[in-house]
């Protein structure tokens, strides 16, 4: 690894934890209900910084972050077309400029069409999908990822198709949680079913990872699944019991219903990003043995 | 000649007063609370330091005011049923003042089309979000002291809230309606719906909290009706 690519490889992991960090300041322009709280976009208040006062705390925040992220992603491109020969790098670099393109005006928009459900809900996926890529930018310049090469297993093709299965019920999952977060008087039932799905599913890939011998470079990032997995189910049950309890003064979300909220939409997404990288590194070390 | 003429005109300014007298009617009444009154939450203002600065003593939720009298504050009471005919809103605008980071009032009533006069008295932004179910919702921005804008709701629509996003606890509610015929209970608990046709209505108390309650009333000759509300837990 020259330093041009470790430069580049630091920086999307930099860059990774901005957009965590981004999707959490998020998580608390919904979860405060204060994404209205500035009417127009991209100005606020016909300002490029409006006092930070009740509601425009957060949402300008969100704003001025997702400014910052949506910069540093056009940097990261430049490093990536400046120390990376793989097209297919260079081809994700750009979808990430797109996307952060994209994820701007379906924020302007969902702003001024007052939080329409289609557009809100595609903005928390977006954002979800953005942090993947840039995390996989990260991955797939690291030294581990250049060193790589994979090695024949039996049970490689089995385990990759487990982890897509599991992958889908979190993105399924993503989409049901953002349904819920913008219509809090739905019913969580679909939520319930799929985080009963990722939980067996998350298990179910740990224990294969710790089963068999030769995947042993997928132990900790299976543990690390379950652990979030978990760790996220028991902030989901606190999360509805804060938002359906009859603890709201004046209609107002609690502190604690304010924190858990937002803690848990941020652990979907690094669910989710660990999922993404699960796959990735699975494929890059391990591949089908030929039959014998 | 000149008596006759007299006797005529007299006859008429009679009938008419009359006939005005019959169809002026009004239902007056009270909502009373039954029951302990719900302490007053206090409101936590630290979100913006200039409207706290306005409230040094603190200050309570405004969504149930129990009054000094055992009486509701807040109360919207409109006639539900029983109108006919088409009523022109007036051009005359209903102000909606934002003051002290609360809204005031609380509660209002509108005619459909009726323009609201939206201020901003404080020295602090606020947004102003309606969010009607049968009229476009809008969300305007109000970043300076003195800033008035005009909006109406074009449909009738008990209630339609409006909020501030930047400071969670405000938030009011406007009674929109195709006929006058409504009232707001104040400090006393009392209303009086005025001008009222003769007839039989269903008369309809809108809170906040306690929800709905309607009544079914005939206005008589004398051209009075009482209605008593109880709301509570």
């Amino acid at each position: 690894m020259n330093p041009a690519q470790r430069l580049t490889h630091l920086f999307a992991v930099a860059l990774t934890l901005g957009t965590l960090m981004l999707i959490a300041a998020g998580g608390l322009v919904t979860s405060t209900e204060s994404g209205l709280s500035v009417p127009d976009w991209p100005l606020s208040y016909g300002q490029f910084f409006p006092p930070m006062v009740g509601g425009v705390r957060f949402e300008h925040s969100h704003r001025m972050i997702a400014g910052a992220i949506g910069v540093l992603t056009l940097v990261l491109a430049a490093l990536v077309h400046r120390s990376e020969q793989r097209r297919w790098i260079r081809a994700l670099s750009l979808a990430a400029c797109v996307l952060v393109l994209v994820q701007a005006v379906l924020g302007g928009l969902t702003v001024i069409h007052l939080l329409p459900l289609a557009i809100s809900v595609t903005h928390a996926c977006v954002a979800q999908s953005f942090l993947c890529v840039i995390a996989s930018i990260a991955l797939t310049t690291s030294n581990e990822w250049r060193v790589s090469s994979p090695t024949p297993v039996t049970g490689a093709s089995a385990l990759g198709r487990l982890e897509l299965i599991t992958l889908f019920f979190v993105f399924a999952q993503l989409v049901a949680g953002a349904l819920l977060r913008h219509r809090p008087n739905s019913r969580p039932d679909a939520h319930i079913i799929l985080g009963a799905l990722i939980v067996l599913h998350a298990l179910l890939v740990w224990i294969k990872t710790v089963r068999v011998p030769h995947w042993t470079k997928l132990r900790v990032h299976g543990a690390m699944l379950v652990t979030l997995v978990l760790g996220q189910v028991a902030l989901g049950i606190a999360s509805l019991v804060l938002t359906r309890s009859a603890s709201r003064i004046e209609g107002l979300p609690s502190t604690a219903e304010v924190l858990t909220t937002t803690a848990h939409q941020t652990l979907g997404a690094a669910i989710l990003m660990t999922m993404v990288l699960l796959y990735l590194r699975s494929r890059r070390f391990y591949r089908e043995a030929p039959a014998a | 000649m000149i008596c006759s003429w007299n006797r005529a005109t007299l006859t008429a300014l009679l009938l008419t007063l009359f006939a005005t007298q019959a169809q002026a009617a009004s239902v007056s009444g009270s909502a009373s609370f039954q029951g302990q009154a719900p302490a007053a939450e206090p409101i936590k203002m630290e979100a913006d330091p200039s409207c706290k600065a306005l409230h040094a003593d603190g200050i309570a939720a405004d969504d149930v005011i129990v009054n000094a009298n055992g009486t509701l504050k807040n109360v919207f009471v409109y006639v539900k049923e029983g109108l006919s005919g088409k009523y022109e809103a007036p051009k005359t605008p209903v102000t909606l003042d934002q003051k002290g980071c609360m809204y005031t009032p609380k509660v209002l009533g509108v005619m459909a089309g009726q323009p609201i006069e939206i201020i901003n008295s404080d020295s602090t932004l606020h947004n102003v979000h309606a969010l009607p179910k049968n009229s476009p919702q809008f969300n305007l921005g109000m970043p300076l002291q003195g800033m008035k804008i005009k909006k109406t709701l074009a449909k009738p629509e008990v209630m339609v809230k409006v909020k501030c996003d930047v400071h969670p606890w405000m938030a009011s509610y406007i009674g929109v309606l195709d006929h006058p015929f409504y009232a707001v209970t104040g400090e006393d608990g009392s209303f009086e719906i005025k001008d009222l046709p003769a007839g039989t209505y269903v008369i309809e108390a809108w809170h906040e909290k306690y929800g709905t309650q309607t009544q079914s009333i005939t206005i008589d000759d004398s051209g009075k009706s009482d209605v008593a509300f109880q709301f509570g837990v």
